[in-house]
């Protein structure tokens, strides 16, 4: 059926800021044991909240991040801080995520090094850092560890799980974990189980710590280790972000100001290199490279398919109604990836969508400012739920 | 305007009539979910909807109605025989460049297909080409032909001719008028301007 125009139908307000947030920390005291059987004394999630819980304490949406992200994904610090949480353009009042309506949840992964326990965190028995002592740890233990957290500021349900990339992977594990916590599911640019290419970039990125003698089979001191690895692991995992037509667009084949003589050198010349050095360079100062190994190896071994048998049947005990947006250049979790988790929901008799936004900027567009995505997001976490 | 939505609402309603409550619907072009909307207030069906178009789909979502953004052919192959109890393709096969596959494949994913279109063999739509040698141009069909869409124009008479070629059931037909309201007894490929057929194989 075609339809007149009626897209005036939910202009949103006019958007605010979160503001000023502050992370707190959950101590979970007892003892928890990892999908791989290693058992953790306990463990620590860092988390920021915003908006406020309502009466019935059913107003929450946990937000999920991706690889290289962490819980601070709305508000600022500090006045002086020069750029506010990951996706402030996604959370906050009036926004796609109305902190009017929700309490905003997000944690920093279990394994990760932004204040949630991981390999860098002190291990309580020896006094130094885990390092490769820390479990191994998956997608479902990051979310089984959300959970306690989730029980711990009491919270009766969920409105929404909502994430991209490794975050869309802990908001399918969430609608399969706790189906009868979760009403509404929003991954995003993700998959079902990590394809060979994406396993193979983790591994490279991997090695390149690996192979890097600051490594020390990840013995090093804090603030130390491999920092050369480090930085061209995540110069190539960028790449994989981003996409041909995105690199061209920013970057072309412009040379940066100190490339002016044309010498033969290997010195910075383009400006995608001078790009890619700074994403290293500012990357070893805020991640650990042993949490780098431990998420990637999460990635890696996530595959619902393997792990119940076929994905209808991974999905056989999901309850909520599931939105999945992927972005046509994005190479690293393709479209007919995202295709795949709506197609296996349905036939699994579940309620899902699947949309997808045709911009050209990669993996990456998930976290892009598109009025297209808020009005979608906005409305499915505005629709009626699931009769 | 007016008129337009009038038609549209007859369509619904004869749609409606033909759908068993509860039922799993599954509609392809299915817009911006108006129909899928309609039959789940009314029928309470199961309703899924397939488009080609991010703003189709996001309509969807606003009413409720889930969606899945991408080719039709493609998304039914991914289901098994007999999944859905009835597909819906209301004013969708004459945008379609291959309308026997996405039939037939139809007519395999669910007990029942709901075929809804306008009928070109309409005295009217003859006269236009006849006597002004124009593509036909009505409340329904408003764009001069620059600023059309390929199309596929479709007649009662092909579509009558298309079902007994490929051994399909038609177990139900309803002809209407120019109005598209009183039902059409009288020689439909020349006096219907609108034809609903349910079928089955």
């Amino acid at each position: 059926m075609n339809d007149a125009e009626e897209d005036s139908a939910l202009m949103p307000p006019v958007p605010g800021e979160v503001g000023l947030v502050e992370a707190h920390d959950f101590a979970h005291p007892a003892s928890f044991t990892c999908e791989s059987g290693q058992v953790l004394p306990g463990f620590t999630l860092r988390y920021e909240t915003y908006g406020r819980l309502n009466a019935a304490r059913d107003n929450a949406v946990v937000i999920c991040h991706a690889l290289s992200g962490d819980h601070h994904c709305a508000g600022i610090h500090a006045l002086t801080d020069p750029k506010p949480g990951w996706w402030n353009n996604f959370i906050g009042p009036g926004k796609a995520v109305d902190t009017n309506r929700f309490f905003v949840l997000c944690a920093n992964v279990l394994g990760g090094c932004q204040g949630s326990s991981g390999p860098s965190s002190l291990d309580p028995r020896t006094g130094r850092p885990f390092g490769l002592t820390f479990p191994f740890v998956t997608i479902r233990d990051m979310v089984r560890a959300q959970k306690l957290l989730c029980d711990h500021l009491g919270l009766a349900s969920l409105q929404a799980v909502i994430g991209g990339s490794m975050g869309g992977m802990q908001v399918l594990q969430w609608g399969l974990e706790y189906p009868a916590f979760v009403r509404r599911l929003i991954p995003m640019a993700t998959t079902a189980r990590e394809s060979a290419q994406a396993i193979a970039f983790n591994e490279v990125g991997r090695q390149a710590i690996m192979q890097d003698p600051d490594w020390n089979h990840g013995d090093y001191p804090r603030g130390g280790g491999p920092r050369v690895g480090l930085a061209v692991a995540r110069m190539m995992a960028h790449i994989t972000y981003l996409s041909d037509a995105s690199m061209d667009l920013k970057f072309g084949r412009r040379r940066t100001a100190a490339a002016n003589n044309p010498a033969y050198t290997f010195d910075v010349q383009f400006e995608v290199e001078s790009y890619l050095r700074h994403q290293g360079e500012s990357f070893i100062n805020r991640f650990d490279a042993n949490s780098y190994l431990y998420i990637t190896r999460a990635l890696d071994h996530f595959d619902l398919t393997a792990a119940h048998g076929s994905l209808e049947q991974a999905f056989a005990a999901v309850e909520a109604e599931t939105l999945s947006v992927a972005f046509a250049s994005d190479w690293l979790f393709p479209p007919e990836q995202n295709r795949e988790i709506v197609l296996a929901l349905l036939r699994a008799g579940k309620r899902a969508s699947y949309a997808e936004l045709a911009t050209n900027l990669g993996h990456d567009s998930f976290l892009l400012e598109s009025e297209e995505l808020y009005a979608l997001v906005r409305s499915f976490l505005g629709s009626p739920s699931s009769p | 305007m007016n008129k337009l939505v009038e038609k549209r609402t007859v369509d619904m309603q004869i749609i409606g009539d033909w759908v068993e409550p509860g039922s799993r619907v599954l509609d392809l072009g299915c817009g911006r979910g108006v129909l899928l909307d309609y039959l789940q207030q009314t029928k309470q069906v199961l309703g899924l909807g397939v488009d080609l178009d991010f703003h189709k789909i996001l309509g969807c979502v606003r009413r409720g109605v889930t969606a899945y953004q991408g080719d039709m052919e493609a998304f039914m192959r991914a289901f098994p025989d007999r999944f859905f109890d009835r597909v819906i393709c209301s004013r969708t096969v004459q945008e379609l460049s291959d309308p026997a596959a996405v039939i037939i494949e139809a007519l395999r994913v669910s007990r029942a297909l709901t075929v809804g279109f306008v009928n070109h063999g309409y005295w009217k739509n003859r006269a236009d080409a006849f006597f002004f040698g124009r593509k036909p141009r009505n409340p329904v069909y408003t764009t001069a032909w620059f600023e059309s869409r390929p199309a596929n124009p479709v007649t009662i008479a092909d579509f009558e001719h298309f079902c007994a070629a490929k051994g399909i059931t038609v177990t139900r037909r309803a002809p209407l008028r120019g109005d598209w309201h009183t039902p059409c007894t009288f020689r439909p490929n020349l006096f219907a301007g609108y034809a609903l057929y349910d079928l089955t194989r």
